[in-house]
């Protein structure tokens, strides 16, 4: 009769850990995209001689349209969102009152952009681009300026 | 093991905003010729209309979007992929039709763990 016991004990012990693990620790990862990758159109698009109409083939339907102190603007963009956290607690609330809970919790929103401005005629008239997307998340949340 | 999958779970999202383009009526699309009613008549209200220098910009926008979850005991992990079908039609002052540009990329958006 004691051997069957046992297996429950063995049996039970994990779940009983696990369950107290969960509602311990945790720790969280989120990513979300949104539209597609741009290009590095620098090589290939000259300010003065390429067209809307080229532009429009090269890359698409821009993701914004704007007009600008008589120019207009297109604008393509893919955005990355990246989400962490970390929390740990110990739950006293039953046998002492007051419970200790740490938690730490960072979101960086990263972008590529191509920035394009056409004369009315539909001339290229300047041209401005980033790619958010290769800055690293820990390092990017972690220090303030550019570079450090 | 056996605890980490009992304790796991996992879940999937999709989300469509509004009915897909028909790809073939975009071919009936004449730049110097086609007006702002033919375009209307062929593709619906626009989503959004932007004023150009030289006229406007009818925009025409449908996403796609798939998320997915996984929660592996002290372990979560989201992601959500989001791409769109997008039509930008030039107009002049005339409302005939100058440029335009499309992008098909609403299907790339895929199921996926965030790394």
């Amino acid at each position: 009769m004691v051997f069957p016991f046992k297996i429950f004990l063995f049996l039970m012990y994990p779940f009983i850990v696990g369950s107290l693990i969960t509602g311990c620790v945790s720790y969280r990862v989120i990513k979300a995209v949104e539209g597609r990758s741009v290009p590095n159109i620098f090589a290939e698009f000259r300010i003065g001689m390429t067209t809307l109409q080229e532009a429009l083939q090269t890359l698409g339907a821009p993701d914004q349209v704007a007009e600008l102190e008589g120019k207009d603007i297109l604008i393509y963009q893919q955005s990355l969102l990246s989400n962490s956290g970390l929390s740990f607690g110990i739950p006293f609330t039953d046998i002492w009152g007051p419970s200790f809970n740490f938690s730490a919790y960072g979101e960086l929103v990263r972008y590529d952009l191509v920035f394009l401005s056409f004369t009315p005629d539909g001339i290229l008239s300047e041209i401005a681009s980033e790619k958010g997307l290769r800055y690293p998340y820990l390092k990017t949340m972690l220090f303030d300026k550019k570079g450090e | 093991m056996l605890v980490f999958f009992l304790q796991s779970c996992a879940g999937w999202v999709k989300n469509r905003d509004y009915h897909p383009f028909d790809a073939s009526e975009l071919d009936k699309l004449t730049p110097g010729k086609s007006t702002v009613a033919q375009v209307t008549e062929m593709l619906g209200a626009p989503s959004n209309i932007v004023k150009l220098s030289n006229g406007n910009a009818y925009i025409y926008r449908r996403s796609l979007s798939k998320g997915t979850g996984l929660w592996l005991l002290i372990v979560s992990f989201g992601n959500y992929d989001k791409h769109y079908d997008q039509i930008v039609i030039f107009f002049d002052k005339k409302n005939v039709m100058t440029h335009y540009g499309v992008t098909l990329d609403a299907h790339k958006a895929a199921y996926g763990l965030p790394f």
